[in-house]
């Protein structure tokens, strides 16, 4: 491809696919890139190719029949949608929460956070061709999944939330096995570490390559990991607490330069932070109801159904036509692993929702993404693509 | 007429013995592949903490028993399905015949190469004229390493055929990487090979062995050297972090993206040959070859055409072989005893297939606790044997038949046991390491290995003058 740079220069440049069927791009994601030797002198990204049309289908049914559908965004960590998902719902509702029901999904959104930067890091680490340390992030990854499989039933798309509570409580010895498995998160971090941390190859593959500075980050629309990385001081967790955050104790991670060295390294110190938040919430876990007692959004108990017409009638409807937020718009997010997730969403005061859009952390982050690989090279786009952790079932949706 | 050559054979039995190494040391050596397959695949498991491959195995009806060999079945299923896949030439191949010839070309330039390496020491035998010597060098030369050099740089042309003619743009910039990469380390190789030559003052190989057997290893003669060499021979072979010409995260597969069935496993084979055949120089270069000793221990009489090491061998030739028998038998008996313990766990687990577990298990025991107790044997009955020479021709001890025999085949195993040492470092790092960059590669090639090769061959060229 013969082009004319803006300096009026003839160049010959070499066009090459990259995706959406390629080693590097994790799903389905294309990248054209025009590359002069090995360096890329422009490059142009493409999405779409996992769109399920996630925005429509939603609107079919009703506000329960799209908790499934949210498991499928970002399937790393499935249970943070459930959870960003109801508590947009529940605000529309105005409820409260009982307290072990917040303080459990605290858990999970903190376990999901680990195993979502254990598999964002692994991968990245397969594509610099560590390919050891996949498994170090793997092994402790599965203890997690047989917790989720005890607690749910389910492995990947757990839907483990309802608007107003928990599917269900949790089971016994849920407590020391969620204990058991953040100690061995936990020592894999620092083993990884350990290979890493002081390796030269290692700081040469990822130091000032891909550099997104804060105030990039932050055009781009940036949050999460990737904004942090940056040194931008944003955590939802700690800027616009819910679910009681302000009372845990834990730190922000921050990068300096905002490369591929520190979003690696902003997603390891945060399995450490959110480790510890998963010990101050265990050790405040009381018995109690994880449902809300709201007759608008839970279902009465089947003693109450079967003696009370009241009962009867609020079962009925709530099965057959579902629960009916107030008419209205309504934005809630919750800082999920790879930023900012948020539901906006519609109602017109029935059942099913009006419109639902999802603001997907990794689309602002996948938009920059042809942008900062301009002068680097091929094997760069690996290494970039892994670290700001593009989800194609949330990106295309 | 057959008769006449019987008499032949009988009468010349070490000019037989040097034409029957033609084909035995290639053959020997390329036996190593599928050893150092498992030992990559194994190795890989035991690094990343998981089982690795132990699934694949072959029925054995009368037993009732399914043996496994420790993943070593695999070699054959991935034979057998790579040979009979159908052989695809993509449409859009530039030159289909330059296609095809690609993944030949590195295998046959690396099988050639074992024939360069001195697995024995000389042999000296009396003729009626004097005193002849079976060396251990296939291809004796004068030129001897850079012969080799010479040999192996040509498989660059197959992969740079096989890329290019792929007419693939991931194929083409594995190609270039690969001729990149070649041309900045294959300097590095040999000016880091060059202060051996220096203190040696020959390219012969045999005579680079035979001067370790005399003084001290290589490694200790040249610690420097030794580093330069490995590190350049690890991206001679295109192992991580140097694997930027496969670069499977990057560039699909680089080189060979384009190629299928067996002409992948050709592409392998050579892959691995190549590692072979580097642990293999980096063994003779620097780790003593064939020789027992890093130090040259105290012999009876010192004959001067004779390398000190070799002597000492053949003087204590019973204790030596007892020695080897024993640390196999040692290792033998622990890994029937690590065998056995899986059997008992496994019959405590309560698995549905225990019982055919425990069956394979036992065979394994009974095998390997056998050849241990035969080592075992051997090293007893071997180690007070020490043998004399037979003769002296023309100043030169000849030992005679058995002995010859005997410590060739020690020898041979003592450098077959360090090149497996090498090549578990290969693995070793495979599995440690991410990969570099391909202009990091190119930076370190030339700015650092070089001129790392460059100090190391002046301060060996100032100390070798000093010396002399």
């Amino acid at each position: 491809m013969r082009v004319k740079t803006p300096q009026g220069e003839i160049v010959d440049l070499m066009t090459i696919n990259l995706g959406p069927s390629h080693p590097a791009t994790h799903g389905t994601l294309r990248l054209f890139a025009a590359l002069d030797g090995e360096t890329i002198a422009a490059a142009v990204g493409e999405m779409g190719y996992l769109h399920r049309g996630f925005e429509k289908m939603v609107e079919q049914g009703t506000y329960q029949q799209v908790l499934p559908f949210t498991d499928r965004l970002n399937y790393c960590s499935a249970m943070m949608n459930n959870i960003a998902f109801c508590k947009a719902v529940e605000r529309m509702f105005g409820v409260e929460l009982p307290e072990r029901a917040v303080t459990l999904r605290v858990i999970l959104l903190e376990l999901s956070r680990m195993i979502d930067h254990l598999v964002c890091n692994g991968a990245n680490l397969v594509d610099l061709g560590a390919l050891t340390n996949f498994w170090y992030f793997f092994n402790p990854r599965e203890r997690v999944y047989q917790i989720w499989e005890r607690l749910c039933g389910a492995r990947l798309t757990n839907t483990v939330t309802r608007i107003g509570g928990m599917y269900r409580d949790t089971y016994p010895g849920f407590e020391q096995d969620v204990l058991a498995v953040v100690k061995v998160i936990e020592d894999a971090v620092t083993e990884v570490l350990g290979l890493i941390e002081r390796n030269r190859i290692f700081i040469d593959r990822t130091r000032d390559i891909g550099t997104v500075g804060a105030a990039e980050a932050i055009s781009a629309g940036w949050t999460g990991p990737c904004l942090r990385a940056a040194g931008v001081d944003r955590d939802l967790r700690k800027d616009e607490p819910y679910y009681g955050y302000e009372t845990y104790e834990f730190e922000t991670v921050l990068g300096t330069t905002g490369d591929t060295f520190d979003r690696i390294m902003v997603r390891m110190y945060e399995i450490r932070e959110s480790a510890k938040i998963v010990r101050q919430a265990v050790a405040r876990l009381k018995p109690g109801p994880v449902n809300t007692a709201d007759a608008r959004l839970s279902l009465p108990s089947r003693n109450q159904v079967y003696h009370d017409m009241e009962a009867l009638i609020n079962s009925f409807k709530l099965i057959y036509e579902g629960v009916r937020p107030p008419a209205g718009e309504c934005y809630d997010a919750i800082e999920a692993a790879n930023g900012e997730l948020g539901f906006l969403i519609v109602s017109d005061g029935g059942t099913n929702p009006y419109r639902i859009k999802v603001r997907a952390p990794c689309f602002t982050q996948w938009s920059h993404y042809p942008g900062m690989l301009t002068g680097s090279m091929v094997a760069d786009v690996a290494s970039s693509l892994g670290s700001i952790n593009i989800i194609a079932g949330e990106l295309d949706r | 007429m057959i008769t006449d050559v019987i008499n032949w054979i009988c009468a010349n039995p070490y000019l037989v013995a040097s034409l029957l190494l033609v084909p035995a040391v290639p053959l020997i050596f390329f036996n190593i592949l599928p050893l150092l397959v498992v030992m990559e695949r194994r190795g890989a498991a035991f690094i990343q903490d998981r089982p690795g491959p132990n699934r694949a195995g072959i029925w054995i009806p009368g037993l009732n028993v399914r043996i496994r060999a420790f993943g070593m079945i695999y070699n054959a299923c991935d034979f057998v399905k790579l040979a009979v896949k159908e052989r695809f030439n993509p449409a859009f191949a530039a030159a289909s015949g330059y296609y095809v010839a690609g993944p030949f070309i590195p295998l046959a330039a690396a099988l050639i190469l074992p024939a360069f390496i001195p697995v024995f020491a000389p042999i000296a035998y009396s003729t009626a004229d004097g005193v002849g010597w079976l060396h251990g060098t296939t291809i004796a030369t004068h030129s001897g390493l850079l012969a080799l050099f010479a040999f192996s740089s040509l498989s660059i042309y197959g992969i740079v055929l096989g890329s290019w003619s792929a007419n693939s743009k991931y194929s083409l910039l594995g190609g270039m990487r690969a001729s990149a990469m070649m041309v900045s380390y294959e300097v590095s190789i040999g000016l880091a090979a060059a202060g051996m030559f220096l203190i040696v003052g020959s390219f012969d190989l045999a005579k680079i062995v035979a001067w370790q057997g005399d003084h001290t290893w290589g490694i200790f003669a040249q610690p420097l050297g030794f580093v330069l060499f490995t590190v350049a021979m690890f991206a001679e072979c295109n192992r991580t972090p140097f694997d930027v010409v496969e670069g499977d995260s990057e560039i699909v597969a680089g080189f060979h993206t384009e190629y299928g069935a067996i002409r992948f496993m050709l592409v392998m084979a050579a892959e691995y040959y190549h590692v072979i055949i580097a642990s293999a120089l980096i063994s003779t270069l620097y780790l003593g070859g064939y020789h027992l000793s890093p130090i040259p221990l105290p012999v009876g009489q010192d004959f001067a055409v004779v390398n000190l090491d070799d002597r000492w061998m053949r003087e204590h030739l019973g204790a030596v072989l007892a020695l080897m028998l024993g640390i196999g038998a040692i290792g033998a008996a622990v890994f029937a005893g690590l065998i056995n313990g899986r059997r008992v766990h496994y019959l405590k687990s309560g698995a549905t297939d225990a019982q055919e577990r425990a069956r394979e298990y036992i065979l394994y025991t009974a095998a390997i606790g056998g050849a241990a107790l035969l080592m075992a044997v051997g090293a007893v009955l071997l180690a007070g044997w020490s043998p004399a020479p037979k003769a002296v021709v023309a100043g030169v001890p000849v030992w005679g038949g058995l002995v010859d025999v005997l410590t060739a085949v020690a020898q041979f195993h003592i450098l077959l046991g360090k090149i497996i040492l090498v090549a578990w470092l290969f693995v070793w790092v495979r599995w440690t390491v991410p990969r570099f960059r391909y202009d990091q590669i190119m930076a370190l090639g030339w700015k650092v290995l070089l001129n790392g090769a460059l100090i190391n061959l002046l301060i060996t060229a100032i100390i070798v003058k000093l010396v002399r």
